[in-house]
């Protein structure tokens, strides 16, 4: 049984708010489908409802209630069972609905995460305070833009005391990252921000960067001033020259000085409504921007963005090696890549060779996107044994038994669910469960019965 | 520290590539049957280290890969077992269990066709799905208790015989990154043969030991020492790291193992020679690179239609191209 449409978090708000309390008693047309309190919080609905929100209420404490178990409905034994399955089923759709292209990449990215850690954080217009939120909001920021840019780089910068103070050095390593931003006692917020010395001092981190790739700053403002030693419009243009795209999510009202700097650069400006709009805004910048070969013009124009780029795949020396110096920074150390053309050592991946101006990339990394180029093929759903003579009695993935007889489906039989819990290969002829369908779709992207 | 394991074990069950071990003398090689004991020594101490530890055995045979045994008895055979006195009882069940359906797979290969690549994708793909099975189903068994969600304490070995399949490039990479994701270690043993390149990435990036097997004869204690301790107390001890690893990939177009490649810039295709139009999404590079790559090309390799060669110091690993 599929939910009521109406049932959505947003729609009749009001109406809907206190009957949690006396929703037992409440006798519906369709009893079966009584929505009881089980709070069964999931990342993909609250996501959703940022949007809905986003769109339909324009005040944060409106959307303070979580209406999670709106979505959750029991089966007439009063069991969840159906509910997971019927969440399930849609689940499959939608990865069914996913489009298949391939998706144009900025190959190699580099952001400076900047994040206004002044007293202004501390205001708990967004629950709980805006710097909680920010943090968490940028661990999950950083995770994914990993997964989405195999390539690319963080780094990380506060601006609190009107300083702007070096958090996390520029690193391809998520867990660098993430460590960075761990320690929240460390980034107490205090003082006045300063967007220009953070500004430099991205700049400064960026500015050794190979031509093709990106630079990027991202910074999450939540202040309405900021504490400059000079003029900011100099920085701009020096941003401009260094093609820097500097993209800002605001927390608190626009700024003039916010909008023109990302408007010049080319980046994204936009002031979150609520929490779940701040996410949007700010996962709306993982994807490698769209324009970015027209708005760089000279060059070689039109071609810019396909190209075919020579790379190295270096070897790694262990900690044991004996040390020897570094073309780089001219430092014994005993780790290191070897370029594969010219043999230099050189301290970490991906960078270009500074012998031969090889671009050295370790193939991991770009071996990370591939399964959005070859996706498993979509695994039919088995209705009836009828037509296999000779049916598996356990799972080829994870060896667990079907069940015999077919389950009563809750009406979702025309989302793709199959009553005896099989889907079936259609290059192998494999019978899977659900749990490995799911499993060998979003994680693994090879099916282990073709291993394709 | 105290959390119970969960090793899966792959099995490479190559008959050609174990002949030829068995028949090596430098090193010494072994054979299946002298590993065999050996392996199951070292299961029935995984077994005995803790009384909650599981398993489960994944056998690679030539074209297929078989769960062949596996603690919460996915996998049971009808031999009747002879009461030992002398044998506590799993471990016997355990041996009869892996010996017997082994055997049986075997005897059913004859030595006329030409043995298929080894469904090593295959077993990893599956031990992947075992495992994230036993996580998602101790993780619903203990909803409100934290305790038991966290105590799956997963990792795969490999024992590996054959050469690497360049072909098999990307499944093995994404079974690597899901195993990053589940947080899975993966250790490889590699009995006979040269370098494994994919399994060394494997073993690095999940953060496992990759330990090239030396003196054959002595296999169980190479186990016993590095592959036996849970991950949890391997940083007390210290298992041999690996020596150098290797970031080569395999092109697209050949299948081959390159060193220095050409990559679109769209979807990341590798191609081991600059290529006009890029086969994977189509797109059509400007000439101008073209010619530019290939004018630098014989700088980077001989020139010829050879793939960029190792250079010298390092001990080749190419393996000779199969068609995928």
């Amino acid at each position: 049984m599929a939910p009521p449409a109406g049932r959505r978090v947003g729609d009749d708000f009001v109406d809907d708010s206190d009957s949690d309390v006396s929703i037992t008693g409440l006798d519906d047309e369709t009893s079966r489908a009584k929505a009881k309190g089980k709070g069964k919080a999931i990342d993909r609905n609250k996501k959703d409802k940022g949007k809905a929100k986003a769109k339909e209420q324009p005040y944060a404490w409106e959307a303070s209630y979580s209406r999670s178990w709106d979505t959750v409905q029991e089966d007439e034994r009063g069991r969840l069972e159906g509910a997971v399955q019927d969440w399930i089923a849609r689940g499959r759709r939608r990865r069914l609905l996913a489009p298949a292209a391939a998706i144009r990449r900025t190959i190699i990215r580099h952001l400076v995460l900047v994040l206004d850690l002044s007293s202004a954080m501390l205001d708990r217009d967004m629950r709980p305070t805006r710097f909680d939120l920010m943090l968490q909001y940028a661990r999950e920021f950083i995770t994914e833009w990993f997964d989405q840019n195999p390539l690319g780089q963080i780094g990380v910068v506060g601006m609190r005391g009107g300083l702007g103070e070096r958090i996390g050095e520029m690193s391809g390593n998520p867990q660098d990252v993430l460590k960075a931003i761990s320690e929240r006692h460390k980034l107490e917020p205090t003082g006045e921000p300063s967007l220009q010395n953070a500004i430099e001092m991205a700049r400064a981190s960026m500015s050794h960067l190979p031509t093709h790739s990106s630079r990027e700053i991202t910074i999450i403002f939540g202040s309405l001033t900021t504490c400059d030693p000079g003029n900011i419009h100099d920085t701009l243009d020096e941003c401009l020259k260094d093609r820097i795209r500097i993209s800002i999510v605001a927390l608190a009202a626009e700024m003039k000085i916010c909008r023109d700097l990302c408007a010049k650069t080319g980046g994204v400006f936009g002031v979150a409504l609520n929490e779940g709009h701040f996410k949007d805004l700010l996962f709306e910048l993982i994807p490698p921007p769209a324009q970015r070969a027209v708005a760089r013009p000279g060059a070689q124009g039109a071609n810019l963005a396909a190209d075919l780029m020579i790379m190295g795949f270096p070897m790694r020396l262990p900690d044991t090696s004996p040390p020897s110096l570094c073309v780089c920074h001219s430092q014994m150390k005993s780790e290191g890549f070897l370029c594969p053309r010219c043999l230099a050592k050189v301290c970490d991946v991906p960078t270009d060779c500074d012998i031969c101006g090889l671009m050295i990339v370790s193939s991991p990394h770009l071996a990370r996107s591939y399964h959005h180029l070859f996706p498993v093929k979509p695994y039919a759903a088995v209705m009836s044994l009828e037509e296999t003579p000779d049916p598996s009695k356990r799972c080829h993935g994870c060896s667990v038994a079907f069940r015999d007889t077919p389950a009563t489906m809750l009406g979702a039989a025309g989302e793709g669910m199959s009553p005896l819990g099989r889907y079936r290969c259609p290059e192998c002829q494999n019978d899977f469960c659900t749990e490995c369908d799911v499993f060998v779709h979003d994680v693994v992207h090879c099916c282990p019965g073709c291993g394709k | 520290m105290d959390k119970p394991s969960h090793l899966s074990v792959v099995i490479d069950l190559s008959l050609t590539q174990w002949t030829l071990c068995a028949q090596s003398t430098n090193p010494p090689g072994i054979t299946l049957q002298d590993f065999l004991s050996q392996l199951l020594a070292f299961l029935n101490a995984h077994i005995a280290c803790k009384d909650e530890n599981t398993l489960a055995v994944f056998g690679a045979f030539p074209g297929q890969s078989v769960m062949l045994y596996s603690s919460t008895g996915e996998v049971t055979t009808t031999t009747a077992e002879s009461t030992d006195a002398n044998t506590y009882r799993p471990f016997r069940t355990l041996d009869s269990t892996i010996m017997s359906s082994i055997a049986e797979r075997l005897d059913s290969y004859d030595g006329m066709t030409e043995e298929a690549p080894i469904g090593l994708v295959g077993c990893l793909t599956k031990a992947l799905c075992y495992i994230n099975r036993t996580i998602t189903t101790a993780l619903s068994s203990s909803q409100g208790g934290e305790g038991a969600a966290a105590s799956v304490d997963p990792r795969i070995l490999v024992l590996s015989v054959s050469p690497d399949q360049s072909s098999t490039y990307i499944p093995i990479m994404n079974s690597i990154f899901s195993a990053q994701k589940l947080k899975v270690t993966i250790d490889v043993g590699k009995i006979f043969g040269a370098e494994n390149v994919f399994l060394q990435q494997a073993a690095h990036l999940t953060g496992g030991a990759y330990v090239q097997v030396e003196r054959a004869d002595a296999l169980l204690q190479y186990m016993m020492m590095s592959f036996l301790p849970a991950p949890a107390i391997r940083q007390l001890i210290s298992v041999p790291t690996q020596d150098r690893v290797d970031f080569r990939a395999a092109c697209f177009c050949h299948k081959r193992i390159v060193e220095i490649g050409f990559v679109c810039s769209v979807c990341l295709s590798i191609f081991c020679q600059p290529v006009p139009v890029c086969s994977t999404c189509r797109t059509k590079f400007p000439m101008k690179t073209l010619q530019r790559l290939r004018d630098a090309r014989p700088l980077a390799a001989p020139p010829g239609n050879a793939p960029p060669r190792p250079p010298v110091q390092k001990n080749g690993t190419t393996t000779p191209a199969r068609p995928g």
